[in-house]
């Protein structure tokens, strides 16, 4: 009676732990993907030598900071040993890298599944709840304000500069930096606003990872384990755990208890398949065949890996509920038990 | 003189706590230290590399993917567990404690040298060295150490990359990278790292 008592009381003080056990929102919905246009442009931000000194500078500078070494989060609000910087190339600069610059643009989103405008943070909010295995940041709290100042100037600056503007990024309060760029009431430059349409800012070149065709064959983790062991194996290891120095993962870990969980974008096998194909080997981009990429990201990703945290306790029931796209959760392979009913834990301490 | 050189050598070895030297890698110690620790500029410091690095970069002189007129030979009278013998002798041995710069300390990097290092140059799609190479290029699973790694010997490997003279990494990758730099970044990154001691 005490104990049940106590828990009521817990969770009674702690709000977001109640709306985290009754559902997660689906924050990270998929993204409608393009196919890369030959010779395109894309937007390119300034120099972070031109963030300016003075508050809002030091906001994206941290913003900076934490995206390239997230693990300063570790246990508070990263269960994982990746690095947000680890699938977003250039530090969220980089285009077809799924860049900082394009997202921001892109919230606040109205969702049709939840019926439901989300913003900016709480699309951080599920980077942190699923593609880092972790606790996210309170709404408005100073890492998703640093986070959303980073990714505000990162396209800001892009875009003045595409309309000729020298003059410095406008700095914008918290409150409105965690909403995302997508507003009526967007503080933009005249010269920026007659530019591009907001739908247009909202879909620049760049945006998320290039769509590629589907595989002739219909991908497979056999074939896949071929191309895992001659490509990717010597970055990220013969157990796909990746590599450490100095305490870095940067060469990160691809599935097990330190990699993204089942709730994460890059677990379905045609996120990972884009992202592959265009980004992998790092640094060399576009060597792997279109069927290579795809047979890769479903070895990858037939793998287990920290369970959705949105499971209460039926994989079939989340399966049905969340998992109707590319992926392997709730799906045996070779006959071994379904994915997801030895999936890790989440959100665990690095002690652990 | 070699056996001059050997029995130095195994003098120095026989006041330290270290394994003892396999015979095969006495004739390495000549050009790269008894210990590993090299000697400028005839061969690059050991010491510091992963055991596997060493053994792989053998089988590349052996096969020719490394052309070097001086280890090609050298390489082919290491076969067979011999190759591991020296690899594990060599890595055997401490090097200088560096403390890690991580990426993240700095938003903003002055020295256009240090820029590359920790944040590359993707305008030229040059992704940061730390990446691969780990923090302060301590050296992490088959990428190397180059935190004092000998200038010359650094310099030298990205001008082999670029000759096509050096091979064997994953797909090109490092040499893709070396073919995009300067004369004068490849000097500075050497003397950058070289001094990471």
């Amino acid at each position: 009676m005490k104990v049940s008592h106590l828990s009521w009381l817990i969770i009674s003080l702690s709000p977001s732990l109640l709306v985290q056990a009754e559902e997660l929102p689906d924050k990270q919905t998929e993204l409608v993907a393009k196919v890369k246009q030959v010779g395109q442009a894309y937007l390119v931000p300034r120099d972070l030598s031109s963030i300016p000194q003075g508050e809002f500078g030091d906001k994206v500078r941290l913003g900076y900071q934490l995206f390239v070494n997230s693990q300063q989060m570790r246990d508070s609000y990263v269960g994982n040993n990746l690095n947000c910087s680890n699938c977003h190339m250039d530090a969220g600069r980089h285009a077809n890298a799924a860049p900082l610059w394009a997202a921001y643009f892109a919230y606040p989103a109205y969702r049709k599944k939840n019926d439901k405008v989300n913003s900016y943070e709480e699309r951080l909010q599920g980077c942190f709840t699923y593609s880092m295995n972790g606790t996210p940041p309170a709404s408005g709290s100073k890492e998703l304000v640093a986070l959303s100042a980073y990714s505000y100037w990162l396209g800001m600056s892009g875009l003045m500069d595409q309309a000729g503007i020298t003059t410095a990024v406008a700095e914008l309060s918290d409150s409105d930096l965690i909403k995302g760029g997508k507003r009526e009431d967007m503080l933009l430059p005249e010269a920026v606003k007659t530019a591009m349409t907001q739908p247009e800012r909202a879909a620049l070149p760049g945006k998320g990872f290039p769509k590629i065709a589907a595989p002739k064959l219909a991908y497979s983790p056999k074939r896949g384990s071929e191309v895992y062991q001659a490509h990717c194996q010597s970055c990220h290891g013969a157990d796909g755990q990746g590599y450490e120095s100095a305490g870095v993962y940067s060469l990160p870990p691809l599935w097990g208890p330190q990699s993204f969980n089942w709730g994460a974008g890059m677990h379905r096998v045609n996120t990972a398949a884009y992202f592959i194909y265009e980004n992998m080997p790092f640094s060399k981009s576009v060597q792997l065949s279109n069927q290579q990429a795809w047979d890769v990201a479903a070895y990858i990703n037939a793998q287990e890996r920290p369970q959705d945290p949105r499971f209460t306790g039926d994989i079939k029931q989340l399966k049905d509920k969340y998992h109707k796209h590319q992926g392997y959760y709730g799906v045996s392979v070779d006959g071994k038990p379904e994915l997801g009913s030895k999936a890790y834990g989440n959100n665990p301490k690095r002690s652990d | 003189m070699k056996r001059g050189l050997i029995a130095c050598a195994l003098l120095v070895l026989s006041a330290s706590s270290y394994a003892a030297m396999p015979p095969s890698a006495a004739l390495c110690g000549s050009c790269h230290g008894s210990q590993g620790q090299g000697v400028d500029p005839l061969g690059p410091r050991l010491a510091g590399l992963s055991s596997d690095y060493i053994a792989k970069q053998i089988k590349l002189f052996q096969t020719g993917k490394r052309q070097n007129a001086t280890m090609q030979p050298m390489s082919m009278t290491l076969q067979g567990d011999a190759v591991y013998a020296v690899a594990d002798y060599f890595s055997s041995f401490d090097v200088p404690i560096v403390t890690p710069h991580l990426r993240g300390e700095k938003a903003v990097y002055e020295d256009p040298t240090e820029q590359l290092v920790y944040q590359g140059d993707w305008q030229r799609v040059i992704p940061a060295c730390v990446t691969c190479h780990g923090p302060s290029g301590l050296g992490v699973g088959e990428f190397p150490r180059l935190a004092g790694q000998q200038a010359s010997y650094i310099k030298n490997q990205l001008m082999a990359w670029q000759k096509d003279t050096r091979s064997g990494d994953q797909d090109g990758v490092m040499g893709a990278i070396a073919d995009k730099l300067t004369s004068a970044e490849i000097d500075a990154l050497s003397k950058y790292f070289a001094e990471l001691k």
